[in-house]
């Protein structure tokens, strides 16, 4: 109050200051205007109304500017909870002041509301990204391929998997009509028509072979299972198709695999159980009439269930190893000594079919990391079939030598026996795989040579290979890496 | 006169086993390690019945049954299959030869003497080779 009254008397007392000037400008006009005093009152009242008007406006209008800069600021604020209180003003401003803070308030509340809702959409859209990439990134890990289609049958998402399955690039492809990258019309038809049942509880699933891809196995293209699933709008009506495709040609492969193995293995069991049973219920039977037929007899069952042990020790080593779970030793080997001591383990057999057992091994470190036992195992393996499959008065050449550049040790046994026709040199690695005419030259259990590759290739990341010629003796040769020392060395 | 009998096998063991058992059974006996040999030796000896394993060098047993069977001379030889395959056999297999039972490896000797004395001697039912592995 105190202060609007000092507004008010300043205002009189610069109106009066303004007005005096202007009185004195007048009385000065009149004189020199000859004394024509007629207008002298009129324009004293003239001169008064103004400076009045004058000195009643210039407070209305300062106290309106600083009513309006305090709203001002008032509005500026950026948060209504910084903001100072809304400013009160003049009694005449009251009216119009307190209409427009009720109304920025207004405003304030929305903008509080639409700041949350705008927050909470944020959040969402971060949940709904965040979800979309993780969906995204288990379909493309995925090994089964998805295919999303939209109603009219143009792709909407393509995984890699189904890229590779079907030959395209999933991101070239997308809104594609879908026969552009599915060439099989029956598998088309089949999308087709469960879209059309709209069936969105049950998925679709049925077997069968995926015609117009390129394809590496046997038959027009690869097993494959198909799931079909509708995907609904919020409206419960199909949006999408979703396809997946699985790739069953490995599966069915490794089943069949297993069933060859499993069949093998019960041929290759049975046929040494055979002889046992048999010669013991001759035994039982006194069907061996002399004690030397009886020796004979008990000297095959033990043979054959060496045989037997043999085969199941082998079936488990190379069990073990596919399994991952096998117990390696790894030392520092000398394959020099090693294959020394094989040699001298086998002379007897060797000397019986009058074999000579050559040795040459490279004057140079021939260390590998690795465990002794099994490398001994795999050229025991190997020497063993060089004197078995080699005839009366053969040779066998055991060799070592180390190779800077590859930085191996490589062992290789040669012979100068029966050979490996060509069409056998991959095969003679697989479990249980024997050369049928060679079977009566010696026994075996099908399993020596593929345990010496799971060694040789799973268990010392080395090689294994073989070189012949039917008729002309063979070469089994493995390089196992270096051991740290010896690469050191070489290097 | 004793009754002929060939046994092919590939397996030493079950060759000699075998022999033995039917020889002292009082069987006449000849032996054949492979398919071939076995072909070979049945036009020869002109057996009264073939017992032969089925995975063999050269030919298997199977093949062995229906070049048998194809063969004039040995078109009504009846042939006992040993196997160590646990499977059942084709009916074409059986249908074009004359496989008359199949004995799944291991088997009891004594057992296959009475299969040779009631397939000579058409003696006891048998059952069909398709069921009898």
């Amino acid at each position: 109050m105190k202060k609007t009254f000092t507004m008010i008397l300043g205002c009189l007392m610069f109106a009066i200051l303004a007005v005096s000037p202007a009185i004195g400008a007048g009385l000065l006009w009149v004189r020199e205007s000859g004394g024509n005093t007629a207008m002298v009152p009129w324009f004293f009242l003239w001169i008064i109304s103004a400076g009045c008007l004058f000195a009643i406006l210039l407070p209305v209008y300062l106290a309106a500017r600083s009513t309006l800069g305090r709203l001002q600021v008032y509005v500026d604020a950026a948060d209504d909870r910084l903001a100072p209180s809304a400013p009160r003003g003049p009694f005449w401003l009251r009216p119009v002041l307190k209409t427009f803070v009720e109304t920025v308030e207004g405003f304030r509340a929305r903008e509080r509301e639409l700041q949350m809702n705008y927050r909470d959409l944020e959040i969402r859209n971060h949940v709904g990204t965040t979800a979309r990439m993780q969906i995204e990134a288990v379909l493309e890990v995925m090994n089964d391929a998805v295919i999303v289609t939209n109603t009219f049958d143009e792709v909407v998402l393509v995984n890699s998997a189904a890229g590779r399955l079907l030959g395209c690039d999933p991101t070239s492809v997308v809104d594609q009509p879908l026969q552009e990258i599915l060439a099989d019309q029956a598998i088309l038809e089949a999308i087709h028509s469960t879209r059309s049942e709209g069936n969105l509880v049950e998925c679709r699933t049925f077997n069968q072979v995926l015609g117009g891809v390129e394809h590496s196995g046997e038959g027009e293209g690869p097993s494959c299972e198909f799931t079909l699933a509708c995907v609904a709008d919020h409206r419960e009506e199909v949006a999408a198709m979703v396809t997946i495709i699985r790739d069953r040609t490995r599966e069915e492969e490794l089943s069949r695999m297993k069933s060859e193995f499993v069949s093998k293995a019960s041929h290759e069991l049975r046929t040494p159980l055979s002889s046992v049973r048999a010669y013991v219920e001759m035994l039982v039977d006194g069907e061996a009439r002399d004690e030397e037929s009886q020796q004979d007899f008990y000297r095959i069952i033990q043979g054959e269930t060496e045989r037997l042990t043999r085969l199941v020790d082998n079936m488990l080593n190379i069990s073990r190893i596919e399994a991952g779970i096998v117990h390696v030793d790894r030392e520092l080997v000398d394959l020099g000594s090693l294959v020394e001591q094989a040699a001298e383990t086998l002379e007897p057999q060797a000397r019986e079919k009058n074999i000579t057992v050559h040795r040459s091994l490279a004057p140079v470190d021939l260390g590998v990391q690795g465990d002794r036992d099994m490398l001994y195992q795999v050229v025991l393996n190997l020497l063993s079939n060089a004197v078995k499959y080699t005839p009366q008065g053969g040779r066998v050449t055991l060799s070592v030598d180390s190779d800077n550049l590859t930085r191996a040790v490589h062992v290789s046994v040669s012979d100068t026996g029966l050979g490996v026709p060509p069409q056998d040199h991959e095969r003679i690695f697989e479990t249980f795989y024997r050369i049928e005419n060679y079977k009566r030259f010696a026994e075996g259990t099908g399993l020596g040579l593929n345990l010496c590759r799971h060694i040789v290739e799973t268990v010392h990341r080395g090689q294994i290979g073989l070189d012949s010629k039917l008729g002309m003796g063979s070469r089994f040769w493995f390089s196992i890496p270096m051991g740290e020392e010896a690469a050191l060395r070489a290097a | 006169m004793p009754y002929r009998i060939l046994v092919v096998d590939d397996e030493l063991h079950i060759l000699h086993v075998l022999s033995l058992k039917l020889r002292n059974a009082g069987f006449e006996v000849h032996t054949a390690r492979d398919g071939e040999e076995g072909h070979q030796l049945a036009r020869t000896i002109m057996p009264d019945l073939v017992i032969t394993d089925v995975q063999m060098p050269y030919m298997t047993g199977l093949e062995l049954s229906s070049v048998l069977a194809r063969d004039k001379a040995t078109a009504s030889l009846p042939i006992i299959i040993l196997t160590a395959r646990g499977y059942l056999l084709d009916r074409n297999d059986v249908d074009s030869s004359n496989i008359v039972e199949v004995v799944s490896k291991p088997f009891s000797p004594r057992s296959v003497i009475d299969l040779v004395h009631s397939t000579l001697e058409g003696g006891a039912d048998r059952t069909s080779p398709l069921e009898a592995a």
